[in-house]
């Protein structure tokens, strides 16, 4: 009970509360900016958290993205355009409504039932987490090897459309992970006699790289002048809402349970999330005709499933240190430059910051409803900041972030290079979130290979003799098996199609 | 800008085929069978065999062209523009230390600015008052070591 004590008393502190409003102000305006996704809000605050103690720096990210994952919704309603790809599943349904004239109820809807969805993942988090986490207190290094490798293969195929440049995308984060000294010998590898390689491809710089310039380099090339005007005014967000819940409160609690579990797979996040629980809510609706012309139901759904996503992807980060998506693999690099490697044993040593974590996520999510009646009622104003002045100033952010990291112009090249590289990849359609799950995961999966390769001798059977260890290790071959034998009559035509189909 | 899949595949065969070959120069243990060496080889094998798929899989659907540039890398405002992104963060890179951080960030955000269209008396503002805060914030609260420069005796 003390550790809650504790914890309380470590977020209920006027800076972290501080903290928490600023940060929950800067994801509500990332959010509800169409370009700039929860992703790099996250990227671009953790070189600020980096001088920060571990609550606040937690405090601020939890807040952000949550705040940043609703207000996606803002102009997917209002100009059909997504903030974060979390909200592309339902923003044409959600700008049919607009043109109906149910703005009103439209934002009302995703509001409440973001707020509820969100509430919905954090309590899944709460009761789950510490019982998983007794389990895996009993792990060893085959059952983490198993872990990250069944994380990443979910990573791969749940997460990506071209599962084929996902792994490629995969190997590749796991490869720039190998630069730097090795974990289990000590011996530098792939540093050309660099010093700074020495240390290994620092994460920080990498992720803003990945997920600001690139995204800086494709805003630069469909600039428009000006801001963007928004029509419709708000009126009374309420009305009607109740309604809505009573008779979809079922679609809630679906949308909330396929969030969650969505959110708690390694490797799959919010976004994924709002396509299947969209797709799920057409195909059991009794009215699926009405989906795409402004109807409400499926928004529900979404919705509630994208917020609940967010908070169970904390689960298997907190627990086992494997990523629940691109957002949670930074926290767990953060956590790891905080000291507080994530696994169980965070949860016997420093229990008050788990709880800490808890209860940010609580106070966020209801923050949530009103800074996100602020955001909807000014929404017209945020989105009139144009983006010609946004980009350069963010360009500026991710120079001072990528600096800060190292205090020296390595963060800054390193930033630049894995900016162009990472903008060249998702040119071609491979996604840069695997790799960045293979960079954070690369060196746990190496230490535990290789002390399980040492203990069992090299012999496959050792990997599978301890029950836990046997069992995902056979889910994970089943599932490898599984994907070479879907991949391989279809890797001629379909896959190509699914390509294009994907990307265009 | 895009090449075909071939090419890609191709491009990292290269890459992870580099890698693999390194891997031999890395020193053994003695006693040690698994050393440093086997994981960035199990990795580059991945990188291999997904390369390989890629090119296999293009050359299986017929081949699309080598490069296809799409519309913007055709005119030239847009090709400016994204030049000039990069070139910015380039420009940073050689300048910053000669002529310290406000005088980098200021003149990287005034081009920017005036290059997007935006009026230059804002222009003028915006970068000014971006260029201090970010000072004040980093610099200043945050005790990062931003290069002074040209300003070393002000500051």
């Amino acid at each position: 009970m003390t550790a809650i004590y504790t914890a309380f008393g470590l977020v209920f502190d006027p800076t972290v509360l501080a903290v928490i409003m600023g940060s929950a102000l800067f994801g509500m305006f990332v959010g509800a900016m169409p370009g700039l996704t929860a992703t790099m809000a996250t990227a671009l605050l953790v070189p600020v958290t980096f001088f920060m103690a571990p609550v606040p720096a937690l405090g601020a990210i939890v807040t952000a993205t949550a705040m940043a994952i609703f207000a996606g919704d803002i102009p997917a309603a209002m100009l059909r355009m997504p903030g974060t790809p979390a909200s592309a599943a339902y923003a044409d349904e959600s700008y049919e409504m607009t043109k109906k004239g149910q703005l009103d109820l439209c934002m009302g809807v995703n509001l409440v039932f973001s707020v509820l969805g969100g509430i919905f993942g954090v309590i899944i988090l709460i009761v789950l987490a510490p019982v998983l986490a007794e389990v895996a207190i009993n792990f060893s290094s085959f059952e983490y090897f198993w872990l990250a490798c069944l994380g990443l293969t979910c990573a791969v195929f749940i997460g990506t459309g071209d599962p084929l440049k996902g792994l490629l995308s995969l190997f590749i984060g796991l490869a720039i992970g190998c630069i730097g000294i090795d974990p289990a010998a000590g011996q530098p590898r792939f540093t050309f006699g660099n010093v700074d390689l020495l240390s290994g491809i620092n994460f920080i710089p990498t992720l803003i790289g990945m997920f600001a310039v690139s995204e800086l380099l494709r805003g630069a090339v469909t600039m428009e002048k000006g801001g963007r005007v928004v029509a419709q005014a708000v009126g009374n967000l309420m009305t009607g809402v109740g309604a809505v819940f009573k008779k979809y409160w079922f679609n809630f609690l679906r949308g909330s349970m396929i969030g969650t579990v969505i959110g708690a797979l390694p490797g799959a996040g919010a976004d994924i999330a709002a396509w299947v629980s969209y797709a799920v809510s057409k195909k059991t609706s009794k009215e699926p005709e009405k989906f795409g012309t402004g109807h409400i139901e499926g928004i529900v759904d979404s919705t509630s499933a994208n917020n609940s996503a967010l908070g169970a992807a904390w689960i298997p980060a907190l627990v086992f240190g494997i990523p629940g998506d691109s957002i949670t693999a930074i926290v767990i690099g953060v956590l790891y430059m905080k000291g507080m490697n994530p696994g169980p044993s965070v949860f016997l040593q420093t229990p008050e910051l788990i709880y800490a974590v808890f209860i940010i996520f609580i106070l966020a999510n209801l923050l949530m409803f009103p800074l996100g009646w602020a955001a909807i009622k000014s929404a017209k104003q945020i989105l009139r900041v144009p983006r010609n002045i946004l980009l350069p100033i963010i360009l500026i952010f991710c120079i001072v972030g990528s600096y800060a990291m190292t205090n020296s112009l390595y963060g800054v090249v390193l930033m630049v290079l894995m900016g162009l590289f990472g903008w060249l990849l998702e040119e071609h359609g491979v996604p840069v979130a695997p790799l960045i799950l293979g960079l954070v995961l690369g060196e746990m999966l190496e230490q535990n290979f290789m002390s399980s390769m040492i203990k069992a001798d090299g012999s496959l059977i050792g990997f599978l003799s301890r029950p836990i260890a046997g069992v995902l290790g056979v889910a994970t071959l089943g599932l490898w098996a599984l994907m070479i034998w879907r991949g391989l009559p279809r890797r001629a035509s379909r896959a190509a199609l699914g390509a294009d189909g994907a990307r265009g | 800008m895009r090449f075909n899949d071939a090419v890609v595949g191709t491009a990292f065969l290269l890459i992870a085929g580099a890698m693999i070959a390194m891997t031999f120069t890395f020193p053994a243990f003695p006693g040690q069978n698994y050393g440093p060496s086997l994981f960035p080889r199990i990795i580059g094998g991945g990188i291999v065999m997904c390369s390989l798929l890629l090119i296999l899989r293009e050359w299986r659907s017929g081949g699309r062209p080598w490069l296809v540039l799409e519309d913007w890398a055709r005119r030239p405002a847009p090709l400016a523009s994204f030049a000039l992104m990069l070139g910015a963060m380039v420009f940073y890179l050689l300048a910053s230390e000669p002529l310290g951080f406000m005088p980098t960030a200021f003149l990287i955000q005034l081009v920017l600015f005036l290059w997007f269209g935006v009026r230059p008396v804002m222009a003028l503002i915006v970068a000014a008052v971006m260029t201090i805060a970010v000072q004040y914030f980093f610099g200043s609260l945050m005790r990062v070591p931003l290069p002074r420069g040209i300003l070393d005796s002000v500051l």
